[in-house]
């Protein structure tokens, strides 16, 4: 009986469909390795492609894309190619995050880690790069804490702390428009931090915080908040959220006609949203972490706004496609230096290393902090104009360019206790 | 030993070996370690949904919430009491479970939508709880700083962390305990009676079966199952958020369940291998995979009814 049932398992009809199957899947086998000759250098990269940061992390994409070409173009890294493997990390889904983080590393085995724009998911990615030991450098993710109380010895950073941002324009916020504050503040790591930073700058200079509207990432009606912000009759209405929310929050601000009995402004600005928000609602004093129209002859500048354009339809660079930029000319640096791509060596020399000029493109010294790996760079200051000046993108007035290391706090006061490995 | 039976031990065996084997023969096909924990673990979470659905025929849209508690309980025992797998592991499970022995009672006497409505009201309850809560969950930002601890056997000690193989066995005798159990289940009495519920409720209340109170045991051991999910959850990702809460993730065990063939013990695995390996095979290549995950669901709906497994079946008796 046994054996009528196994013969009859394997008639001739069920041979041809498994060998037509395993024949299929010959051609359709998704993950067939390819020969390894001398291997490409591998760079995962963790960041959003979809949701309220896709634009942001879509111009990191064009700047990490346009400095690998530029390597390959000239022998790599120590000789080897670079390979970018891109992976959507969503805006606001941390354990999405988690997961490609994993699959970079344990599946396609990146030799480093790029991401992430938003910082709650830069956090929980540094605790997975920091379990698996692989070098990564965070492109856009500013909460304190990641080069800060959760500093780790192979994660830096080469955006602004929240902490930078809110020293940056405070002083500058609080003489132009007055002393009492009332805030926007996205709901997660990102805008907490940066309240707090904003909060502790404003009682320092003897101003009062008249409310603080925490509102969930990805909110489109700001309608509620923004009442409750006018009831409250404040001199400045402080925009903290980011990407598209900001796109919808100074949209409904300028909808109700609130820029027109309250002061609006804010820290951190980017080119993204404020090309995305109708001119009307281009309003206030803003920081920028890069911006594009400098002074003339700032080396390499020119260069990297004309392939940034050839790259991205015509567009310049924001301060995104520069994050994107420096975040692989470091590491690519670091490992020359190091001679090796190991990533406690290249950690190790990525944490004093300095920018030549055509890599940072703006006039003050910038450079990785050691104590914290906090890369140093400026604060552009100054005000959004409604439409383009001389060229339709430059929407932004830069009153003055700040050293990264006058506005940042020591390192002492970040709370970070760098343990290298031996 | 009949036909039936000695195709059902081939079957399992064949089911096992690849199991166990699965870590040797996966990277032939690009997959990888952590991918089969995964596969094993969210497929335990649609196999203890599919223990409420495919069996006593109850649907119950918000099983994301108990899988969520378990998630968190672990992370915070881990994080907060004690740094020990298995006391994380059980803590999840009682936590989540306990909690749906109690809102259970509440929801036995609804039937049909109003059932899967409550459950996703009470599901976006500890979401939002999950979500404000900062100092403790860590809100949107997600539950960080544990990890997985290595087990302690006295004589010697087995790394979980640094080793995915040694997670992935952990993992695997987790899965193999609890399927047992529910294999057990399904084929005492008890599970009959579930299966008599499913079938034709009114016949089985003028049986004089207590429907409300086998509908309570049979969720609420579900809950039970589904948080020891939630907690392999968090031991696998060293992480926990929101998400883990949220109804959509209720929504994917119910379409892994019921892709993979609800009326089918092993259904809701093949559904969870499907749909876990689409996900990470498709969402490196474009950010719409899921379009192709929808595509595909709406496919097996309307043409296999009873799911992959049930297409099988069906040409198998044909």
């Amino acid at each position: 009986m046994i054996k009528r049932v196994g013969v009859a398992g394997f008639d001739r009809r069920a041979l041809l469909k498994v060998g037509a199957a395993a024949g299929l899947a010959q051609v359709a086998a998704p993950f067939v390795i390819s020969a390894r000759g001398e291997a490409p250098i591998k760079i995962g990269v963790a960041n959003p492609l979809t949701g309220t940061y896709a634009a942001p992390g879509k111009n990191e994409s064009i700047g990490m894309q346009l400095a690998v070409d530029q390597l390959n173009a000239k022998n790599g890294i120590l000789g080897r190619q670079i390979e970018l493997l891109a992976e959507d990390s969503t805006s606001g889904d941390a354990g999405a995050a988690v997961q490609k983080t994993r699959k970079l590393i344990e599946r396609d085995n990146v030799d480093f880690l790029v991401g992430n724009v938003n910082s709650a998911l830069a956090q929980a990615m540094a605790q997975v790069s920091n379990e698996k030991g692989v070098l990564h450098i965070v492109p856009g993710g500013h909460t304190d804490p990641i080069t800060g109380t959760d500093c780790k010895w192979n994660v830096f950073r080469v955006c602004n702390t929240t902490r930078m941002e809110a020293n940056a324009v405070s002083d500058l916020l609080f003489k132009t428009y007055g002393k009492k504050w009332h805030f926007i503040t996205p709901d997660y790591a990102f805008g907490h931090t940066l309240y707090q930073g904003c909060e502790a700058d404003l009682k320092k200079l003897g101003g009062t915080v008249t409310g603080n509207e925490l509102t969930p990432l990805g909110t489109t009606d700001f309608s509620a908040y923004l009442i409750k912000a006018r009831a409250a009759n404040p001199d400045v209405l402080v925009v903290l959220v980011q990407g598209n929310d900001m796109v919808n929050c100074l949209k409904q601000i300028s909808q109700f006609g609130i820029d027109k009995q309250i002061h609006v402004a804010g820290t951190q600005q980017e080119l993204e949203p404020v090309e995305a928000m109708p001119p009307e609602a281009r309003v206030g004093v803003w920081m920028f972490e890069w911006y594009w129209k400098q002074a003339a002859g700032t080396p390499g500048l020119d260069q990297f706004i004309a392939e940034t354009r050839k790259r991205s339809g015509g567009k310049v660079p924001t301060a995104r496609t520069w994050f994107g930029y420096v975040t692989i000319h470091a590491y690519a640096l670091a490992c020359e230096k190091a001679k090796t791509i190991e990533a406690k060596a290249a950690a190790k020399a990525l944490a004093d290393l300095e920018l030549p000029p055509e890599i940072k493109l703006q006039p003050n010294k910038v450079y990785f902090r050691g104590g914290d790996h906090q890369l140093m760079l400026s604060a552009f200051l100054g005000e959004l104009l409604q439409t383009g000046d001389g060229d339709p993108e430059n929407l932004f007035k830069v009153n003055s360019i700040v050293a990264g290391d006058s506005i940042a706090p020591s390192v002492a006061d970040t709370g970070c206790k760098m343990n290298m490995p031996a | 030993m009949t036909a039936g039976e000695y195709r059902r031990v081939v079957v399992l065996a064949a089911i096992w070996a690849a199991l166990i084997f699965a870590p040797y023969w996966m990277p032939v096909f690009g997959g990888y370690t952590a991918l089969g924990s995964r596969v094993l673990v969210l497929g335990l979470g649609a196999m203890a949904l599919n223990f409420l659905l495919g069996f006593t025929g109850v649907l119950s849209f918000g099983h994301a919430a108990w899988f969520g508690l378990g998630a968190y309980a672990c992370g915070l025992t881990l994080k907060f009491i004690i740094p020990s797998t298995p006391l994380g592991l059980l803590a999840g499970t009682l936590v989540g479970g306990v909690a749906g022995a109690l809102l259970g009672a509440l929801l036995v006497r609804r039937r049909g939508v109003y059932f899967a409505m409550v459950t996703i009201a009470f599901g976006q309850v500890f979401y939002y709880i999950a979500f404000q809560w900062s100092s403790v969950t860590g809100g949107d930002d997600g539950l960080r700083g544990f990890a997985r601890q290595p087990l302690d056997f006295s004589l010697f000690q087995i790394d979980l962390l640094h080793s995915d193989l040694a997670f992935y066995y952990f993992v695997l005798v987790c899965f193999a305990v609890v399927v047992a159990v529910m294999a057990l289940i399904l084929r005492s009495p008890f599970g009959r009676t579930m299966i008599a519920i499913r079938e034709n409720e009114r016949r089985a209340r003028f049986l004089g079966i207590p429907i409300e109170l086998h509908i309570w045991i049979a969720f609420t051991l579900s809950c039970f199952f589904m948080a020891f999910a939630g907690g392999l959850y968090a031991l696998l990702n060293n992480f926990a958020d929101p998400r883990v809460l949220h109804y959509s993730l209720s929504g994917d065990f119910v379409i892994m369940a019921v892709m993979g063939g609800m009326r089918m013990f092993w259904g809701p695995l093949l559904g969870a291998v499907v749909f876990v390996v689409l996900q990470d095979y498709l969402s490196s290549l474009t950010v719409n995979w899921m379009s192709f995950i929808g595509v595909l669901i709406v496919l097996i709906v309307l043409f296999f009814p009873r799911g992959i497994l049930g297409l099988i079946r069906q040409r198998r008796t044909a």
